[in-house]
């Protein structure tokens, strides 16, 4: 093999171990988070960033052909998809969670929220729950 | 020859992945747990498509993925919504049984934006 041939599987190899080590750190952030609000963060990532890495990683070990064409088009294709799922899991947990106050703070307007930051930066003290729930399904 | 090794090296540990996040899927609590795991079960699917398409040298499979990305995509929305309008449902008819008649018909037109 020639030098060109041996950088593009060091490349390749590169984009793919960082693929699946991305992917590695979605299953064990899906394992050690507690709720799924949390779990969705670690999720998310692997919609875009792994199988990003691990795609590109084979874009160079296939060359320019229709190929890796198509492997660029399901890229970008997941880049606009990744979003939107996680924004309607995230609508279907918040519009069926019963107690949601007892995972994460829950404010009906954005006004109380900022005032509430703003006298956390000073005082510093944590963010509280409101009492009432739902306003931002 | 050495590119069949890396491929072959890659299947497995995706395919070891795979069955991890199957055991959460089936674990999870609630049911947003599971839509979850079980998108990230499509991901990884995916790339072992990919995996196989190069390692095979058959080009078609490629089309296959974007199919099954697509399908994937579609499948968690169409199951959040159905979840979401499912549960509302439920909530009209415990919380007030009397006007029960108009909800029977549009429960699931309840859950969309």
């Amino acid at each position: 093999m020639g030098a060109v041939e041996w950088i593009r599987l060091i490349a390749g190899c590169a984009f793919l171990a960082g693929g699946i080590f991305i992917f590695f750190t979605e299953l064990f952030g899906l394992f050690r988070f507690h709720y799924v609000l949390n779990r969705m963060h670690a999720a998310a990532m692997g919609d875009t960033l792994g199988i990003g890495a691990c795609l590109f990683g084979l874009i160079i070990f296939s060359g320019f052909n229709f190929t890796s064409l198509k492997l660029l088009l399901i890229i970008i294709f997941l880049w606009f998809a990744s979003p939107v799922s996680s924004h309607v899991l995230s609508r279907l947990e918040i519009s069926t969670n019963e107690n949601l106050e007892s995972h994460c703070a829950v404010y009906t307007d954005l006004k109380a929220l900022e005032e509430e930051s703003d006298t956390a930066d000073m005082s510093d003290s944590g963010l509280q729950p409101s009492e009432e729930k739902g306003g931002a399904v | 020859m050495i590119y069949h090794y890396i491929y072959v090296t890659i299947l497995i540990i995706l395919s070891v992945m795979l069955f991890a996040c199957l055991i959460r899927a089936v674990r999870g609590p609630r049911v947003a747990d599971r839509i979850v795991a079980v998108n990230m079960m499509g991901t990884m699917v995916m790339v072992i498509i990919a995996v196989l398409a190069l390692m095979l040298n058959e080009g078609y499979l490629v089309d296959v993925c974007l199919i099954y990305a697509m399908i994937s995509f579609l499948a968690v929305v169409i199951l959040s919504k159905v979840y979401i309008g499912v549960y509302e449902e439920r909530l009209h008819k415990t919380q007030d049984p009397d006007d029960n008649e108009d909800q029977d018909k549009g429960g699931l037109s309840d859950g969309s934006c």
